[in-house]
């Protein structure tokens, strides 16, 4: 009941902070100027007038596609290469410094390499946003299986249990809440990255009508992609919130969204 | 002739190093014992006198130095017929109550429907059907206890190891849990090998007290208690030899720890320095 009453009342004080933020967005906009900075209003009709003709549909959807290529590629081979080198030790103990040293790279400084071996299309971008998500997705997987409970592996052990057992039964789940920090991790780098390989290769989606707005000052046009992408990565990350909130659904659950 | 004894320890020593300075530490020196079948036996004694150790070799989860153990004629091997109960508990935070009891089973691959009965059963023995379905963080310290308990007793072992199983429960629910622990044993016997610091712990559920001593750990003494069963009665701990038992064990201990110059409590008066 009180939880449920101070959950609502967060849900107003949202609200009034989304009111706050567009007065204080429409009084900038007013001092600097609307030529560099439109108001909320404008960049309302700007996006009214993007989606009615259908000019944003097809740069979203070619986003969204290398976006969600990239980051389930980086899925599909960062966690099982995370689990293998937190099975095998000693593969962990070889590669752990590598990986390390790839995550501390920018990994944009991969991008004309990218671009000699696989051109300017999408495979290229795909590429991009692969290599950002995958160091942060194999960490964390690696990172949860280091970080199993030891006493629990004694107790397992005490009964019996074989190091295969071992293995799925007690560090596999144990890492689950590391594995889903590293996915949420892998999804923010992997928005940055799409926007970064549309920026840097072909000009295309969302990063491309960035690039086109930006430079010709079309400045209304421009807040509505960046609105786009804002909205993106808030849905990704509210989605990543809800896996990792199942994935902890067996402790206490205090704080609320 | 009598069959050998279902657990022989004999002349075992057991040498660690320290983490710190990896200096030598003892363990265990030249430790010999016997526990005969039905036997409820307490190891008690100061901290560092390898009671732990001494645990974890019966089960198998550590071999000794030199010497032999041998749990039913072989050396141990960790499974289903030694049970490991732990002070810390060690439930599985992402199973329910009723997984947690069955993780020993479901390793062994036992079918879901004896399983489940299995299961069953234990849970209503230790007084948690109705918590069968909640993850452990939703229980008390007795109760989470208890659901250890019965994870231990799930697979029926015939020797139970206990690691001051009871020691991080407030005062009142341990005594209870004593209650219960003997409850449960005089339904179903076996070994039970219980570590404890509590002197009195130590005499109340015991048929064999076994005296440990520090530095290196040994067996100092072996005391059989004649005190007779049931003691669920809070009049035993009245009983005139209940009384005398507990001030001796209590004397040779505090001697024990006043005289280990690396206690607390070290007077000096030995002329070990």
């Amino acid at each position: 009941m009180a939880t449920g009453l101070k959950a609502s009342m967060i849900t107003v004080y949202r609200l009034l902070a989304f009111v706050l933020f567009l007065l204080l967005w429409w009084v900038i906009s007013l001092v600097v100027g609307e030529n560099l900075i439109p108001t909320p209003l404008s960049t309302l009709s700007a996006a009214q007038y993007l989606i009615g003709d259908g000019r944003i549909a097809q740069p979203l959807l070619s986003s969204l596609g290398v976006y969600c290529s990239g980051y389930a590629l980086a899925v599909v081979v960062g966690i099982p290469i995370g689990m293998l080198m937190g099975g095998i030790r000693d593969l962990g103990r070889t590669l752990d410094i590598y990986v390390n040293a790839l995550m501390a790279t920018p990994r944009v400084a991969f991008i004309p390499l990218i671009i000699l071996f696989l051109g300017l299309g999408p495979e290229a971008k795909i590429a991009v946003v692969f290599l950002g998500a995958v160091i942060p997705i194999l960490i964390g997987t690696y990172s949860g299986i280091l970080n199993s409970d030891a006493e629990l592996i004694e107790m397992a052990r005490s009964m019996g249990a074989t190091r295969s057992q071992i293995y799925w039964r007690i560090m596999l789940p144990g890492a689950l809440s590391f594995v889903v920090m590293g996915l949420r991790i892998g999804a923010t780098i992997g928005l940055i990255n799409t926007v970064v390989a549309e920026l840097y290769t072909a000009a295309s989606g969302l990063g491309g009508l960035l690039a086109l707005y930006g430079n010709t000052f079309q400045m209304a046009r421009y807040f509505v992609v960046v609105l786009a992408l804002a909205l993106i990565g808030g849905l990704v990350s509210q989605g990543l919130r809800m896996l990792e909130n199942w994935a902890s659904r067996w402790r206490v659950t205090t704080a609320g969204n | 002739m009598n069959p050998a004894p279902p657990v022989v320890v004999s002349g075992v020593s057991k040498t660690f190093q320290r983490a710190r300075d990896r200096s030598p530490v003892e363990a265990l020196k030249d430790v010999s014992l016997n526990l005969r079948a039905n036997t409820f036996v307490t190891l008690l004694g100061p901290s560092g006198c390898g009671k732990t150790t001494l645990l974890r070799m019966i089960n198998g989860l550590i071999k000794p130095d030199s010497g032999q153990v041998l749990v039913f004629g072989e050396p141990p091997k960790p499974g289903p017929r030694i049970g490991f109960v732990f002070q810390s508990f060690r439930l599985i935070p992402w199973l329910t109550v009723r997984n947690n009891v069955g993780f020993g089973l479901s390793l062994q691959g036992v079918d879901q429907g004896e399983k489940n009965d299995r299961v069953e059963y234990y849970l209503k023995l230790v007084g948690l059907s109705r918590f069968a379905d909640v993850y452990p963080h939703e229980l008390s310290g007795g109760m989470k206890q208890r659901a250890a308990l019965a994870r231990a007793l799930v697979t029926e072992p015939e020797i139970l190891l206990m690691d001051e199983p009871f020691a991080s429960l407030d005062a009142q629910v341990r005594e209870l849990m004593q209650m219960e622990m003997m409850r449960l044993w005089s339904e179903r016997k076996s070994i039970v090998l219980f570590v404890t610091h509590s002197v009195d712990e130590a005499v109340i559920m015991a048929d064999q007290i076994v005296l440990m001593g520090p530095r290196p750990g040994r067996i100092v003494e072996t005391i059989d208690v004649t005190l007779p069963r049931p003691r669920w009665d809070a009049e035993i701990r009245m009983r005139r030899d209940f009384v005398e038992l507990r001030g001796y064990l209590w004397n040779r201990i505090r001697e024990m720890v006043m005289r280990d110059p690396s206690s607390d409590f070290y007077t000096g008066e030995s002329d070990s320095i």
